[in-house]
């Protein structure tokens, strides 16, 4: 009788339950997939190749939005990692480096730091990226020659917070060149069941 | 794909080995699934059932059986620490064949979420009570490491390949065992709340008291919160 019990809990518990539990949940259409470089717009990959001329085998990622799709290239380059974006058509949308908070102008350093400890309890800094938006040739002229002529400077961060009576998320912030925040949101981690339970 | 199965295949021609060498070896079916019901506090509630089938048992001989081996219902009540660790409490109960058997377990979890891949890891304790036994008691300390196939993060409708290990020790009326549990996972995120698992759990114990013994259980896991 146990072992009978044992079984039908067993069946219930495992066969069943996924077929009644497989909701008719949308799936989300927002996915990146890896893709070969040769399945990227002419105009993404030469302007990437003037623009870091020491690149090497960056990875290309086709990016799907509800409404679109954009491109993007991932790469190490001098010790840091980029991260460049393009529209559908390979027009280049801003690039992104990952640095760490020392890397950053003192008075940037000091406004940050300053920001996280008025606002959070605790926090950690998880990462840093300078994000340049700017035209084409301008973007170009930036990552070539240095050139800083319409070129928009940003900051985005991930960054632990707890803010007081409240509890501990993680979030990602943009900041103003001079380190002024323009926006956060809470960043989602994806469902962990698997990995704790 | 190919990969699993070669891997598979390894582990086959492993078990063969001690088979013939008369050391305790059995597979079998082994589904499980997972319930998480997110709290407004953040906190967790999970309910999880997980049914062992023996399909083959070296002790009985080759003919193949369909045997119900345990089931083991558990629930555990999940406190959000920080926005990447947890700690636990659990209740557990086996059904088991002359064995049925209750457990309390305490855990405590973080995860380390890198640039392409993830990693959590899990530490346990637990003490398990059965009719006419002495008190189990085991320190089990599990890591995992899940790697999207598809682009640098896993969204929905995307798959998954994981590989965890986890050592268990464990203190039954004076007598130390070792258990160690080697787990491939190919998954899919079907949506944000769902996941199906295939998985090869690869099972050694008995290292120190003459008794070795291996368990392969070929596993389909179903994962939903809600």
């Amino acid at each position: 009788m146990r072992q009978f019990k044992g079984v039908l809990i067993g069946v219930l518990g495992s066969i069943l339950l996924p077929l009644i539990c497989f909701s008719q949940e949308n799936i989300k259409i927002e996915r990146e997939v890896g893709i070969k470089e040769r399945q990227v717009p002419g105009a993404a990959v030469d302007w990437l190749y003037d623009a870091f001329e020491k690149v090497k085998k960056p990875n290309w990622f086709q990016e799907f939005y509800q409404d679109g799709f954009s491109y993007e290239a991932k790469f190490k380059m001098g010790g840091n990692y980029y991260s460049v974006e393009f529209d559908s058509l390979g027009i280049i949308e801003d690039v992104e480096v990952e640095l760490e908070l020392e890397e950053l102008d003192r008075m940037v350093q000091d406004k940050l730091k300053s920001y996280f400890s008025e606002n959070y309890q605790v926090y950690k800094i998880n990462k840093i990226q300078i994000q340049y938006t700017g035209k084409k040739g301008d973007l170009e002229d930036f990552f070539d020659e240095n050139e800083k002529e319409g070129i928009t400077v940003r900051y985005e961060i991930e960054y632990r917070g707890k803010e007081s009576n409240k509890v501990d998320e993680i979030w990602e912030g943009t900041f103003t060149a001079d380190g002024v925040l323009l926006t956060r949101r809470k960043i989602d981690i994806r469902i962990t069941d698997n990995l704790i339970f | 794909m190919r990969r699993l199965l070669i891997l598979g295949l390894f582990f086959m021609r492993v078990f063969c080995g001690y088979g013939q060498d008369r050391q305790t070896f059995f597979t079998g079916f082994f589904p499980e699934v997972s319930l998480t019901k997110k709290l407004e506090n953040s906190n967790k509630l999970n309910f999880k059932v997980e049914n062992q089938h023996v399909i083959y048992d070296n002790r009985i001989g080759d003919k193949p059986q369909f045997d119900h081996y345990r089931t083991d219902v558990m629930g555990f009540y999940d406190w959000k620490l920080t926005a990447s660790t947890s700690a636990a409490i659990g209740l557990f109960h086996r059904f088991q064949d002359g064995a049925d058997g209750n457990r309390i377990i305490q855990q405590y979890a973080f995860l380390n979420r890198l640039r392409d891949f993830r990693i959590g890891h899990r530490i346990r304790t637990d003490q398990t009570f059965t009719r006419g036994q002495k008190v189990e008691w085991r320190l089990r300390y599990r890591v995992a490491s899940e790697f999207p196939l598809n682009g640098a993060t896993l969204d929905p409708g995307e798959s998954y390949f994981m590989i965890s290990n986890e050592p268990i020790f464990s203190l039954k009326g004076g007598g130390f065992n070792l258990e160690n549990r080697l787990i491939l996972t190919l998954g899919k995120l079907y949506a944000k709340s769902q996941k199906l698992e295939y998985s090869i759990d690869y099972r050694t114990d008995g290292f120190f008291n003459n008794r070795f013994r291996t368990r392969l259980w070929p596993k389909i896991s179903y994962y939903y919160n809600f």
